[in-house]
């Protein structure tokens, strides 16, 4: 930790270990009631404990982009946050907005609208928020020593992401409209402007973790957001298939959505190649895990089961099924929880000034949440194929159906202990790292020694 | 070797070709949905029908145009699968209709309200949706009695109403008994008691009372007996 300012992203990193175990909790409702087991309908229903874990997702993994910027743009720009006192306020507001929400949610009250499910009068907090936080990182960026590639790309994907916002906002009586922008805000998210985010996150690692000069690493990060932009913006078409838009949307979200893989492709191999360059020096050597886990499975999971599940001619009987949870389970963990996890296993020892990157504990977190989470993908993609054949194709009974499929949730629910188990670890490595130091010490531990040399 | 500023140059560039391209398309898309969602049916009872379809988070459970989630049904063309009077009895007390089942929120909705959800199912059922939902084609292949080719011989209350728990050829729903051969088990006096209503029959039974008109009751009785 180089500047004082910066020890508000372990706030925010702990802000993000709470709702993350608090979404797991609401997965295995939602698993145990498709296993047949739905105790809690009374109390908490299928589609409050739906609207909470999805929810609970974007809020922490916002909360931790916002604390990687934190983190990321004093040492990028090379100055102190410009309202370091503002960062604390916004995450204040941000986590009672969040509580509010989850506590409406239970009362039901929400839109209904999926992923979008918070109730109108918050999303204008949601949005004031955001812009402080905008503000703040821009202000630190315009006043800052230096104007690096990374800061600007992770500046420029932030505020995207809060325009971005507001399409999701437009009224109308037609379910299509509605769902014609509700996509501008989710697709453009995921798989447009967070991919910004992560790009530039995954900069700034490798450029601390492998020592690989800064002009090469942010050359590449510009390839890569580049092939992010070229397939995802017309690929939002895949959204735009089947909900009563023109036939079109079938070639051009088929076209530019068989491309997107190619963005994740190209993230993989550039931190695998970077990290080969540069010798794999730095001893935090399981946030370098972290990061390379994280390209790898986004390629794995948003991209390839992304691109087998968008393919117009499959996505006619895949559309609306479980398949789509094994692709979204994947997919957002490889991309953006692992990107999370990956900073906060970097900045931890930085932030608190405890080496415990060796632990087995870490270790053990790293591999277990990740089979884990392999286990629970294969595990969706048997319930969700089975119920393709048999209700898409055989035109069985939905309810029928889901009695057939039933068991391969018990499968689902042992492979997400074992995610759960994992995650759990990381949870505790985090609390043994304990609160943040006072002192910085201006960073020098934080290179890669040797191979920065050898590199450029 | 690519430099930065090419580099730079391609993300600049294919990020604003696309852009417009994607604006232009959307410009192009919103003056064609009116026609393709039938938009002049819209009527104040579909809006309100929507708007209860936001604020009740159907899509919690369900999936509507393919969008929501994987818990329940997907209701796209439900009024044309199950007919007002299943979705209003749906609507009413769910549990009722699939007792002992993966359960439904009991939403208390008014009698408006089930008319203008209603109302909002049959306008979306008539969208043109490039072809979803598919139309399953394997039916016929698994089916050992052939029962496919007899559907259209029906009543449309059965296909609609008896199907959604009942089975009948080895298609329909598992929640009750099949149908097979009802008609060599009851005669037409007890079926037609029996669909009068059940629970008076039966104490206890699982079947609820439902919304049959005499013609429609007469009618399902004449077909249940000829299943011999």
């Amino acid at each position: 930790m180089k500047f004082e300012s910066q020890r508000v992203a372990w706030w925010f990193f702990a802000t993000c270990m709470l709702l993350f175990t608090l979404q797991l909790v609401y997965g295995l409702i939602m698993g145990f009631a498709h296993a047949g087991h739905d105790g809690l309908h009374d109390l908490i229903p299928f589609h409050v404990a739906r609207a909470v874990h999805t929810n609970l997702l974007v809020v922490w993994l916002l909360t931790g982009f916002m604390g990687a910027a934190y983190f990321i743009i004093p040492e990028e720009c090379d100055r102190e946050l410009y309202w370091p006192k503002l960062a604390y306020v916004q995450l204040i507001a941000l986590v009672v907005v969040g509580v509010v929400a989850i506590i409406g949610f239970h009362l039901q009250w929400w839109e209904g609208r999926k992923f979008l499910e918070i109730p109108r009068p918050l999303d204008y907090l949601v949005v004031i928020d955001v812009l402080l936080f905008i503000a703040n990182i821009g202000m630190t960026i315009w006043k800052g020593r230096r104007m690096t590639t990374t800061a600007m790309v992770l500046f420029f994907g932030l505020l995207m992401a809060a325009l971005l916002y507001l399409p999701g906002m437009l009224p109308s009586d037609n379910q299509t409209i509605d769902s014609y922008w509700r996509w501008w805000v989710v697709h453009l998210w995921v798989e447009g402007v967070w991919e910004l985010i992560m790009g530039a996150i995954l900069s700034f690692l490798l450029i601390k973790l492998t020592g690989v000069d800064r002009e090469v690493i942010e050359k590449w990060l510009y390839v890569i957001v580049g092939f992010t932009f070229l397939s995802g913006i017309l690929g939002t078409g895949h959204h735009y298939y089947y909900i009563g838009t023109p036939r079109y949307w079938l070639l051009v979200g088929g076209l530019f959505s068989a491309l997107e893989p190619l963005a994740f492709l190209g993230m993989a191999i550039y931190a695998i190649a970077m990290a080969r360059r540069g010798g794999r020096n730095h001893p935090n050597r399981i946030a370098l895990q972290w990061t390379i886990g994280c390209s790898v499975m986004s390629f794995v999971g948003a991209g390839f089961l992304g691109f087998a599940h968008t393919i117009p001619q499959v996505n006619l009987y895949t559309h609306g099924t479980l398949v789509t949870a094994m692709h979204g389970h994947m997919a957002f963990w490889g991309a953006y929880a692992m990107l999370v996890l990956a900073i906060i296993a970097y900045a931890l020892p930085l932030l608190t000034g405890r080496r415990r990157h060796d632990s087995g504990v870490a270790s053990f977190a790293f591999w277990t949440s990740n089979i884990g989470m392999i286990a629970m993908t294969l595990a969706f993609a048997a319930a969700g194929i089975t119920q393709v054949v048999l209700e898409r194709r055989v035109g069985m009974d939905f309810v029928t159906v889901q009695k057939e499929i039933e068991m391969h949730f018990w499968g689902l629910i042992l492979a997400a202990t074992l995610f759960i188990l994992g995650i759990g670890a990381y949870v505790y490595d985090f609390i043994r790292h304990g609160k943040p130091v006072a002192e910085v010490d201006g960073g020098a531990p934080d290179t890669a020694s040797g191979g920065a040399e050898a590199a450029a | 070797m690519l430099s930065k500023s090419a580099a730079r140059a391609f993300f600049l560039g294919g990020t604003a070709l696309c852009g417009i391209a994607f604006v232009a398309l959307t410009v192009d898309t919103f003056n064609r949905i009116p026609k393709q969602t039938n938009a002049s049916q819209i009527t104040p009872a579909v809006a309100r029908g929507k708007e209860l379809w936001d604020s009740s988070n159907c899509m919690g459970c369900h999936t509507l145009l393919g969008e929501g989630a994987y818990y329940a049904p997907e209701l796209t063309k439900v009024f044309e699968r199950r007919g007002p009077a299943f979705i209003r009895a749906m609507l009413t007390d769910p549990e009722k209709m699939y007792p002992g089942q993966r359960r439904m929120w009991k939403y208390d909705f008014t009698e408006a309200e089930k008319d203008d959800l209603i109302a909002f199912f049959e306008w979306i059922g008539k969208m043109d949706l490039n072809g979803f939902p598919p139309k399953p084609h394997l039916g016929g292949v698994v089916t050992p009695s052939g029962a496919m080719a007899t559907t259209t011989d029906r009543p449309q209350v059965f296909n609609q109403l008896c199907v959604a728990c009942h089975a009948l050829g080895g298609q329909g729903g598992q929640v009750g008994p099949a149908l097979d051969g009802v008609g060599g088990r009851m005669t037409a006096v007890q079926i037609d008691a029996w669909l009068a209503d059940p629970p008076a029959v039966k104490p206890g039974t699982a079947m609820p009372k439902l919304p049959l008109t005499d013609g429609q009751r007469q009618e399902l009785t004449a077909f249940l007996s000829t299943l011999k």
